[in-house]
């Protein structure tokens, strides 16, 4: 009885974890977004709400709650509060099966730092991804709003088109591995002294592609497309219920997308590594600490970089998009999934 | 235990979300509970030890082909979705029979099922070597022909598609002027 209490509240401590990592640093992020823009554009962005505007994020939260919440007439009221639901839930359960570190032991115990270590986690992450879908075109349509439908059938376009081209570019890491779970494919790559971005570099242009596709971000931002559709889906919502659309897409989904790249072409908490022959670990002195560090150093960066595309290029049409989709990405995704094939065997020895 | 309350939880679930397939009007609706009955039977075989089978359920049937109901349906009218001619009760009444031969072929298949493994050998042989390697090693060697055979189905049929979706450009010429 006592073991079963402890687990279980292990249990809840992880999804408190993860949902304070979640929503927390997913509104934080927005503080980093503005400060990145701004300095790309030589502003000095926020600066007057708490110490270079560290207080911004929670003076929005504030200002958001407390406005006035809208509907549009002949909208459908359940429709459109069920889309925000589902946008926020299947985002966020995404991160049960990220995994944040090695096996640690606390008080003679063995926890692994993920919240089901299932053994089809890949799979699982890009089902529960792309459910995304639903709750922009019930956005769309419950909002009875020509510019919400216009967005909302964009987004669905763009996410149909590059969701089967993330799906086949994430099969070659999976290849190498020779498993589903995400735990075991970062043991995988440390065993195999390898991250798998060194022999698969096609397969993660593809993916960082299909990123910034399924999250919305620039230069595939069409169904927000602020110049023409108003900011499309999200044109009838107002209040917190308009913040929450942009803190899912563009924040909770390029994080977790991120640390499934991190772990799928990166080795996820492992140090830098040099192909075939080892690991260096420069933070060797942070002891314990040190692989949950470079797991969060490197979905910053990859986190940066994305802020970073976002704020320098312009944006596609959106028959490009789905034309890049299908007549670039699936078949490079499908040719390194052959050339993989063949050279699979080798990596295992 | 624990897995046979999960288990009623998520079947009470699933039929549940099929009669309101049935019984709703509006289509957006109807989309719904049966997006519901999907990830529901998803839960099922999650339940059952069926991860892979469950994970694909999600990505195929709850995302890639359900999408594709919610595109057709952005695209109805709002007046259209509130009418109630989408019943048919006749129709209803005739399918009954085959319903009823569809529950007798799942009993009987699930027999089958039952004599073909009377030990669990096949449920141990999955816990041993793991879902997804079971599902390959059986589709590669003793379902082979069939695999294969299928797969040259879905790819005429994807020509077909691609041939009747096509527009030929000669066609059009004598418009556009």
């Amino acid at each position: 009885m006592m073991e079963i209490a402890i687990n279980i509240l292990i249990i809840l401590i992880k999804i408190l974890v993860i949902l304070i990592i979640a929503l927390g640093i997913g509104a934080y992020l927005t503080l980093v977004e503005r400060k990145v823009a701004a300095h790309i554009q030589r502003r000095p962005g926020p600066m007057v709400v708490g110490w270079h505007g560290l207080l911004q994020p929670i003076a929005d939260g504030v200002k958001l709650i407390t406005k006035e919440d809208l509907f549009p007439r002949y909208g459908n009221r359940f429709l459109y509060n069920l889309a925000l639901i589902m946008a926020l839930v299947p985002a966020v359960l995404v991160f049960a099966v990220v995994p944040f570190g090695p096996t640690i032991e606390i008080g003679g115990r063995e926890i692994k730092p993920i919240l089901t270590d299932v053994n089809v986690g890949i799979l699982l992450v890009f089902g529960l991804g792309s459910l995304a879908v639903y709750a922009i075109a019930l956005a769309g349509w419950a909002s009875n709003s020509k510019y919400a439908l216009i967005g909302s059938m964009r987004k669905a376009g763009i996410i149909i088109s590059y969701e089967v081209a993330i799906t086949f570019a994430v099969m070659g890491p999976l290849m190498l591995a020779g498993t589903l779970s995400t735990f075991e494919i970062v043991q995988a790559q440390i065993d195999q002294k390898l991250w798998y971005f060194w022999i698969q570099p096609v397969a993660f242009v593809v993916y960082m592609f299909s990123l910034l596709a399924e999250t919305g971000r620039v230069p595939f931002d069409i169904q927000e497309a602020e110049a023409e559709l108003v900011t499309g889906f999200t044109v009838e919502y107002g209040g917190i219920k308009f913040g929450l659309f942009p803190l899912v897409e563009w924040y909770v989904e390029v994080l977790t997308l991120s640390a499934i790249a991190v772990v799928l072409f990166f080795g996820g908490w492992s140090p830098i590594n040099i192909p075939f022959l080892g690991f260096v670990d420069p933070l060797f002195f942070l002891g314990p600490f040190a692989p949950f560090v470079w797991f969060v150093l490197k979905v910053a960066l990859l986190l940066l970089f994305v802020l970073w595309l976002h704020w320098t290029l312009p944006r596609y049409r959106i028959d490009q998009i789905t034309a890049i989709a299908w007549k670039v990405m699936l078949p490079l995704a499908l040719l390194n999934l052959v050339i993989t094939a063949v050279i699979a065997p080798l990596i295992w020895r | 235990m624990f897995k046979i309350i999960v288990f009623l939880i998520f079947s009470a679930w699933a039929v549940i979300s099929s009669l309101g397939v049935v019984l709703f009007s509006n289509p957006v609706y109807v989309i719904l509970w049966l997006l519901s009955a999907l990830i529901s039977i998803a839960g099922i075989f999650f339940v059952a030890g069926a991860e892979l089978v469950g994970a694909l359920q999600l990505i195929i049937y709850a995302v890639a082909i359900a999408v594709f109901y919610i595109f057709v349906l952005t695209a109805v009218p709002w007046e259209k979705a509130l009418k109630k001619d989408s019943h048919y009760r006749v129709e209803g009444v005739m399918a009954f029979p085959f319903i009823i031969l569809l529950y007798i072929e799942m009993f009987i298949v699930f027999t089958l099922g039952v004599i073909a493994s009377p030990k669990k050998q096949l449920k141990l042989f999955i816990e041993r070597i793991g879902n997804a390697e079971v599902v390959g090693s059986i589709l590669f060697s003793k379902y082979f022909i069939a695999f294969e055979i299928v797969s040259l189905v879905l790819l005429m049929g994807m020509i077909g598609a691609v041939l009747i979706g096509r527009k030929e450009s000669q066609t059009y010429d004598g418009d556009t002027s």
